[in-house]
């Protein structure tokens, strides 16, 4: 337990230096937290537009496709504010900085998925959740108590998942040091729960559930809250994080081991 | 033209060497157009009209995005800012070569090789799903299409440098950048829907800008939904947006390459 307590305080401390960080240069800060507003906002009108017109999207009304979009921003800037560390670490690496943290007493995967974390992220986060709890409660989508203590637990779940997803970038950055693009290839595929993954055809959504499980980060959560979820899937969500998790630590173990400081 | 041509075969080298990030670049071009693609057809469902536009000009639409992305956005220029701020500008500046051309023929290299993987993946896409695309009737489309598209190439270029030289002056390269070319430009160009969808005082206002020249008038042109006069309207105002965006970034470069000290790792 004092080891845990102590390492929220060792990030705590990492979150304060990267705030200092962050607005060093305060219009970038500024320009950063416009474009996340503006490009949430351009999404929004698009989904608003087309699906004022059309009704109806695989099977979902608009509201319902609105509030999968708002959980997925949600869960992915959650993600994205505590695991900013990954960003970075291929430079460390390089560099040879990550050499001198393993020295340090903290676990060898702690700074690299911890050391950044993204405070305008934060900020984004907090009209975000009122905007969304707003929502469900103005177009009636709050189906019961229940529902939302399943939703809570399964966006911990995701976040697990998130972690399990960004070691792993980690650890091929470790062996390859050659992964510019590994973390926005996990990206580009979540932002495909953008929608509702029903949409996609079944061998896609088979992929997007034990792949890179995008279907369990963020559609498995939404349809929760919506009451629309069956047990099944629940069970499966908790089983593929658990094994995301000790898979990546796991795999992470291993690269650690085949490491010999890459540095220029 | 010699140099600039053993240039472009350097690059060309140059991206087989890191194979793995290009692999997983095409990879991720590949995942958005397959979002896309996968979005609109389930908007379509078993309609074949929608919001003034049929599913083989929808579907028409998001291919054409697909490539033009890979030809018009994919650029090197970027590569500009961090080398202003890290110093190693200077190893381009002692040599006998241009660096807006020195950018521009990696641009090119850059765009033939994306363009060529596009063609083998989006083909593979519509050869198993077997989609119907629109092409055009008339032969002088064809003509105006690829005249906007090469303006739009070397407008994109201009703006991108405009962006990077801004590093003479400030620490920070990403977040301007990140705000104008990755959700301005990109947005505004109709890389994600065709922007005649969007309410009409929104559109007006969006075609001052120079991003709907970029994708989205091109994008009409081919689907010849543009009368002849509004064609030369849209190549007209891209060609201002192409010259006031070249003089920019030519006025900036001489005033931060004048002051400019090399100064950095």
């Amino acid at each position: 337990m004092a080891t845990k307590l102590r390492l929220v305080k060792i990030w705590w401390r990492f979150v304060l230096l990267s705030t200092q960080d962050q607005f060093l240069t305060g219009w970038a800060a500024i320009l950063f937290i416009i474009g996340k507003v503006v490009r949430f906002c351009f999404f929004f009108i698009f989904l608003f537009v087309v699906l004022s017109a059309t009704k109806n999207l695989a099977g979902y009304n608009r509201e319902q496709v609105i509030f999968f979009f708002l959980v997925f921003n949600l869960i992915d800037i959650i993600v994205q504010c505590f695991f900013r560390g990954v960003y970075h670490f291929r430079y460390n690496v390089v560099k040879g900085e990550y050499d001198f943290d393993l020295g340090k007493p903290w676990p060898a995967w702690f700074r690299p998925i911890f050391g950044y974390t993204d405070p305008l992220d934060f900020i984004t986060l907090i009209p975000l959740w009122s905007y969304f709890i707003w929502f469900v409660f103005s177009r009636h989508l709050f189906t019961g108590v229940g529902d939302l203590v399943l939703f809570l637990l399964l966006l911990g779940n995701s976040i697990i998942l998130g972690f399990a997803f960004h070691l792993l970038a980690c650890s091929i950055c470790l062996l390859t040091t050659e992964i510019d693009h590994l973390i926005w290839v996990y990206r580009d595929l979540t932002s495909m729960a953008k929608f509702p993954t029903d949409i996609y055809q079944k061998f896609i959504q088979f992929f997007l559930t034990f792949t890179i499980p995008v279907v369990i980060l963020f559609t498995v959560p939404a349809k929760a809250l919506l009451g629309l979820l069956s047990w099944p899937w629940i069970v499966l969500a908790f089983i593929i994080s658990g094994f995301s998790w000790w898979g990546s630590m796991k795999f992470w173990r291993h690269a650690l081991r085949k490491y010999s400081s890459a540095s220029s | 033209m010699k140099k600039y041509l053993q240039l472009a075969n350097l690059t060309f080298q140059d991206y087989f060497v890191y194979r793995l990030n290009f692999y997983l670049w095409r990879f991720r071009s590949f995942i958005t157009f397959l979002t896309l693609l996968f979005f609109w057809l389930a908007i379509y469902g078993n309609q074949e009209s929608f919001l003034g536009y049929q599913k083989s000009q929808m579907i028409t639409y998001v291919v054409g995005v697909a490539f033009l992305r890979t030809i018009i956005f994919g650029t090197r220029s970027t590569d500009l800012a961090p080398q202003i701020r890290s110093g190693s500008l200077i190893k381009l500046l002692l040599k006998p070569i241009k660096v807006f051309k020195y950018f521009f023929t990696q641009d090119i290299v850059d765009k033939l090789l994306n363009f060529l993987f596009a063609g083998f993946e989006i083909g593979l896409v519509l050869f198993i799903l077997n989609f119907s695309l629109y092409f055009p009737q008339n032969i002088t489309t064809y003509f105006f299409f690829f005249v906007l598209v090469s303006l739009a190439i070397v407008l994109l270029f201009f703006i991108s440098m405009t962006l990077s030289i801004i590093s003479f002056w400030t620490e920070e390269i990403w977040a301007a950048r990140f705000l104008f070319m990755v959700i301005f430009m990109e947005f505004l160009a109709g890389t994600y829907f065709p922007l005649d969808i969007l309410p009409s005082w929104l559109t007006k206002i969006i075609y001052l800008t120079p991003s709907p020249y970029l994708i989205f008038f091109p994008m009409k042109i081919w689907l010849e939904q543009l009368s002849a006069e509004e064609i030369l309207k849209a190549i007209l105002i891209c060609f201002i947006w192409l010259l006031f965006f070249w003089w920019l970034s030519f006025f900036l470069w001489k005033k931060g390459s004048r002051s400019y000290s090399a100064y950095g790792d």
